[in-house]
């Protein structure tokens, strides 16, 4: 894994704070977190960036218990996300969002929502896909932050 | 977008405790082309979101003609990704991912693009090298893909034709012009890769 730069740990304070894309994550921070682990833990590949995550009943139940980046995943996962959205509004690296992630969901307080590995060839999908951008007008409006 | 309520998930619960809200299905296009050549530009001019950046790992294969073990070296760097998403409905999302691009490195993006429907190449016709990576790693891996000059200040220096010819493009890949910083225009580069990947999902379905 390569070493990011030094950009204070902030997300602690105000994981919604930031407006603009985010800068890069803390360098030691992570492997504290995960105490050096970088992937799961078990043998499943990684989940992919886009993997839905969403707090449990049980999660949102023991919020208050939890500290730290737990306390802060959990939390943001009211609305479900993907990882690579929760790894930027937490600014934590990809990796170690997957791996607490992936703790978190072992103690029942998330839940993961794998995408199925078909479905880039899904027919029915790619349909839906092409005609839901077809009604995406010519301009846009002010970007939302956030929904 | 007009946001359709479906029957499914349309209603959302008024009683006491908190349900967790049932997720999307997630469906990802990759973008990628060389630095600076209009990858966020395009993924901010469609994202509903204002576009984010997380860092991601990518494998990088040294590449080289005097190689001659065919074992390239491998190293592993962390680069910034910045991506967006489109609400297709409350059931569907599609995400964007502009993924980074390296000068003189192949590289491998296998844990961005697994399970992407498709990609896009963006092109800077000033800088025909920085997107040879893209094109080849989509080749190879056989995701569905088309190429798109980015029209800087609405100008492309060269014809497409010769464009193809200097990037070794196959004819059956789309190779269009576009312009990163309007929504109709990015819509439209997309749809050419989502109707790639269409029409082979329904070759590889015939009989």
């Amino acid at each position: 894994m390569g070493v990011g730069g030094a950009a204070p740990h902030e997300a602690a304070e105000d994981p919604w704070g930031a407006r603009e894309p985010v800068g890069r994550a803390s360098a030691i921070r992570p492997f504290l977190l995960t105490a050096g682990r970088v992937t799961g833990g078990g043998t499943a590949p990684p989940i992919p960036v886009e993997t839905q995550i969403v707090a449990t009943e049980d999660g949102l139940l023991v919020l208050g218990s939890l500290t730290f980046e737990h306390h802060e995943i959990v939390a943001a996962c009211r609305r479900p996300q993907s990882v690579a959205e929760l790894a930027a509004r937490l600014r934590l690296h990809l990796n170690v969002v997957r791996v607490l992630t992936e703790d978190l969901r072992a103690a029942g307080h998330l839940a993961i929502h794998r995408p199925n590995a078909g479905t880039a060839q899904d027919i029915s999908v790619l349909r839906r896909v092409i005609d839901g951008l077809r009604a995406v007008p010519d301009s846009r409006g002010t970007l939302r932050d956030r929904d | 977008m007009v946001f359709v309520p479906s029957p499914t998930h349309g209603e959302h619960s008024v009683t006491g405790t908190e349900q967790p809200p049932q997720p999307p299905l997630p469906v990802k296009l990759v973008i990628a082309g060389g630095f600076g050549v209009g990858k966020t530009t395009a993924v901010g001019s469609i994202s509903e979101i204002r576009p984010l950046t997380t860092e991601a790992a990518i494998t990088e294969v040294a590449a080289g003609v005097d190689d001659l073990t065919h074992t390239p070296g491998k190293t592993t760097t962390t680069v910034a990704m910045d991506f967006g998403c489109i609400t297709i409905d409350p059931t569907l999302k599609l995400y964007l991912f502009g993924t980074p691009g390296q000068d003189r490195f192949g590289f491998m993006w296998d844990d961005l693009v697994e399970g992407a429907l498709g990609g896009l190449v963006i092109v800077d016709t000033r800088r025909l090298d920085d997107c040879y990576a893209a094109v080849d790693y989509f080749e190879h891996k056989g995701i569905p893909f088309a190429v798109a000059v980015n029209a800087f200040d609405g100008e492309v220096q060269h014809n497409l034709d010769e464009v193809r010819w200097a990037l070794d493009v196959a004819e059956h890949v789309p190779l269009i012009v576009f312009d990163a910083r309007r929504t109709g225009s990015v819509r439209d580069a997309l749809l050419v890769v989502l109707e790639v990947a269409l029409s082979r999902a329904e070759a590889a379905e015939a009989p």
